[in-house]
């Protein structure tokens, strides 16, 4: 368990997440409290990536459960292995064949085999899904539940009994209860309202796109052969894609993904060129590829009002180009 | 401290937040965890175990500081560190000035505190003590310092030091002055501000919290402000991504009635052969839309929700096809299909300029007919945006009767209210009984409805 707050934004940043002071103090809230954390926040802001460098930052197993419109329990909970428990009464036919050769009527057959029972409706032929494997689990494990607004009202109802006491009832085994409780993260990405009561168990976490300086410090940590200077120019242009309003923002990996392809072509410096190439990574919308392109053409025109930069002034070294004009 | 959590929820719950006991359990919990030394994890504990929706991260912002603010530092008597020959010429300045100087800035040169009951006094003369938003304290901090004189306290400060100054005072003992009573004046500011903020906190625990707008699903398209239009926008795009879901489901589900034996044996396989697993082939059911909106002046007042409808349904079915028609009938796809929503929606706007008494549905349908039938089989749906006013125009029956037999389904989304229909020029009750089904749709709620309605 950690001891306060800036030792989880510490281990978080041993596992490559840079955490901001908020998610710190919510993450050491939810072990304190026993609760699960609910993050909320656009696609691609690094929700997922939190859970597993929380679950790696506590030393713990990330067991994840991703949710789909039409999940239900038998997909998240468990389910009987229908199959396996078929293939064993054939292959053991011939045993209970002998178990009720001398069985004088049919109701003490039945009787028989009704003892018998447990043996087919035990663990053994329990598939667990990724909850059952949670609360079973020996040693204690972080439990991602991914984009909970995609599954149904029902769904989330059920979800709410396993997460209120981490315990769950099968009806022919009975009550499995948590052997340890493990830390829980839900994510939504917010295109449905969630319900009040699951809210109400969660602490509540917000993240938005970070800052300029938090994107530059993630590409920087997640792409260390990007030059700096690149670096921060190629952010700086994320952040402003982001001011557009576009059909779709990039997001945090997307910049990282960008970030990654700006290396693989030697890019010295974000040409006009370089940009025409790459902007796809970032941008997944023809629409928005236009907008862009015509957004930066307009920045163009109006520097090139503007005097002219000095290129000598020392923050340009000696192969970058200046940029092409067309 | 519990004590003013406990108070500070209340204001939340006034201000229209909601929070549960549990809630409340919560962060005084958490707050025990994280103690009260490092303000902006205070701050972040209580956010994360009270505030569980964006929309109410604002409210929380605004309130906080009004509660839990650090103490203001005192005034303090002007003067202090001077020597007492200097002290001694403050005095007589002071007396020389006795009739010029405000008492403001006497208070501030004795370092006098404003007491509460002055305080509510002053606050009473601007009415603060009704105020009930925590975004005017700012301007009633300012007039409250107008009153109290703050407007030439300039003036009086240079008056004060030029007195001296013809007294004999040193330079620096001058500025130590100066600076003393801008010290002041900027604590006596914060008093005010804190004052302010915290009987209005207070007002905010006692009331019960107002009743709010009626539900914003629930507003006539026709009758919203400038935000509330903001806001609608957003939750017709979350609409329309909730529908992509479903629209998914429904094709995966189909009504599987018929045996897949190819997959089943394949599937089988690993089960040596034996049928445990049965597979059923899955209908694929794919929709198809064709949306013909009507734009004439009398669906002004809704035309945009439903051109934004038509978009966000063109992002989430790649088979659908937009017209609109006034007087004549225009495919308007492409708009959709290549441009951004505000665009897309000004440009098809632009395409039917204003016409008087301009609306013919039924010539309309026929061109309809004429141009654009094969876009209809049997898988499509079609709906009609619109109010059904014809202008006693030719209706066409026959028309729309042949297309119920070519598509799916023809449904029909009216922004009247259904006693309205058939009267003046609307031909809404004759075309009724020849569609599918015809949707009321004049807010949120019962677009939602609709267009639910359209998968089933």
């Amino acid at each position: 368990m950690f001891k306060s707050t800036t030792e989880v934004i510490d281990c978080l940043g041993e596992q490559d997440y840079i955490a901001t002071n908020e998610i710190g103090t919510v993450l050491f809230l939810a072990e304190r409290l026993n609760k699960p954390v609910l993050a909320e926040g656009p696609a691609g802001v690094g929700k997922t990536e939190l859970a597993k460098a929380w679950s790696a930052a506590s030393g713990r197993e990330l067991i994840r459960l991703q949710c789909y419109e039409g999940l239900d329990e038998t997909k998240a909970l468990y389910e009987w292995e229908y199959a396996k428990q078929m293939l064993y009464t054939q292959l053991l036919r011939d045993k209970l064949q002998t178990l009720l050769v001398d069985s004088q009527s049919l109701a003490q057959a039945a009787d028989r085999l009704a003892a018998e029972e447990d043996v087919f409706f035990s663990q053994r032929f329990l598939l667990a899904r990724p909850l059952l494997k949670a609360i079973t689990s020996e040693k204690p494990v972080t439990l991602l539940i991914d984009e909970i607004d995609r599954t149904d009202a029902e769904f989330e109802a059920f979800l709410l009994e396993v997460l209120s006491d981490f315990q769950v009832s099968v009806p022919e085994i009975g009550t499995i209860k948590a052997k340890t409780q493990p830390l829980v993260l839900l994510t939504s990405n917010n295109t449905r309202e969630l319900s009040e009561a699951l809210k109400r168990r969660c602490v509540y976490l917000f993240i938005d796109y970070p800052t300029l300086e938090a994107e530059l410090k993630i590409v920087r940590l997640k792409v260390p052969n990007l030059a700096p200077e690149l670096a921060k120019q190629a952010v700086d242009l994320v952040q402003k894609l982001r001011r557009l309003d576009l059909k779709k923002n990039p997001s945090v990996s997307e910049t990282i993904d960008w970030a990654k392809a700006l290396v693989l072509l030697n890019a010295k410096t974000l040409d006009k060129e370089t940009l025409e190439n790459t902007l796809t990574i970032l941008l997944k919308h023809e629409a928005d590829v236009q907008r862009a392109r015509t957004s930066m053409q307009r920045e163009e025109q109006q520097q090139r009002r503007r005097p002219p930069l000095d290129l000598d002034d020392g923050s340009f070294n000696g192969n970058i180009k200046p940029i092409k004009r067309i | 401290m519990e004590d003013r959590i406990v108070q500070f929820i209340a204001g939340l719950r006034a201000a229209g937040v909601r929070v549960s006991l549990a809630e409340s359990q919560d962060a005084i919990q958490a707050t025990s965890h994280i103690g009260i030394t490092d303000r902006a994890m205070f701050k972040s504990a209580l956010s994360a175990t009270l505030i569980k929706e964006k929309k109410d991260v604002p409210i929380f912002e605004k309130l906080f500081p009004l509660y839990f603010n650090m103490g203001t530092p005192p005034l303090i008597p002007v003067g202090g560190q001077l020597t007492p020959e200097q002290q001694a010429l403050l005095r007589a300045a002071m007396r020389a000035l006795i009739g010029e100087l405000s008492d403001l800035v006497q208070r501030l040169m004795a370092g006098k505190q404003l007491s509460r009951e002055e305080m509510e006094r002053l606050a009473k003369m601007l009415g603060a003590d009704r105020s009930r938003r925590p975004e005017d304290i700012p301007r009633l901090t300012r007039q409250m310092l107008q009153k109290m004189g703050m407007g030439d306290l300039m003036e009086q400060i240079e008056t004060l030091l030029q007195q001296l100054a013809e007294m004999g005072m040193t330079r620096e003992a001058l500025d130590q002055i100066r600076q003393e009573l801008e010290a002041n004046a900027q604590n006596l500011e914060r008093q005010v501000n804190q004052f302010l903020g915290q009987s209005l906190a207070d007002r905010l625990t006692e009331q019960p919290p107002q009743k709010g707008d009626p539900d914003l699903m629930d507003r006539h398209f026709g009758s919203l402000s400038e935000s509330e239009i903001k806001e609608l926008r957003r939750e017709v795009a979350r609409l329309a991504a909730r529908l992509r879901s479903r629209i998914a489901l429904r094709q995966k589900k189909g009504d599987g009635k018929i045996f897949d034996a190819k997959t089943t044996m394949r599937e089988n396989i690993r089960h040596g052969g034996v049928p445990f697993e049965m597979h059923w082939k899955k209908k694929r059911l794919k929709p198809k839309f064709a949306l013909i909106c009507d734009m004439s002046e009398s669906m002004r007042d809704v035309i945009e929700f439903m051109l934004r409808l038509m978009y966000e349904l063109h992002d989430q079915v790649s088979r659908a096809r937009s017209f609109g028609f006034y007087d004549h009938l225009e495919d308007v796809t492409d708009e959709f299909s290549s441009n951004r929503p505000d665009e897309a929606i000004a440009y098809v706007k632009r395409r039917f300029p204003y016409r008087p008494y301009g609306t013919d549905l039924g010539f309309c349908l026929a061109d309809f007919f004429h141009t654009y039938m094969d876009s209809i089989d049997h898988r499509t749906t079609i709906i009609f945006l619109g109010d059904g006013r014809n202008n006693y125009n030719d209706p066409r029956l026959d028309l729309v009767q042949d297309l119920t037999r070519r598509a799916r389904k023809v449904v029909w989304f009216n922004p009247e209210s259904n006693y309205e229909w058939g009267s003046g020029d609307s031909d809404m009750l004759k075309y009724q009984p020849l569609v599918s089904a015809v949707h009321q749709v004049s807010n949120l709620r019962q677009l939602a409805e609709a267009v639910d309605k359209l998968f089933s």
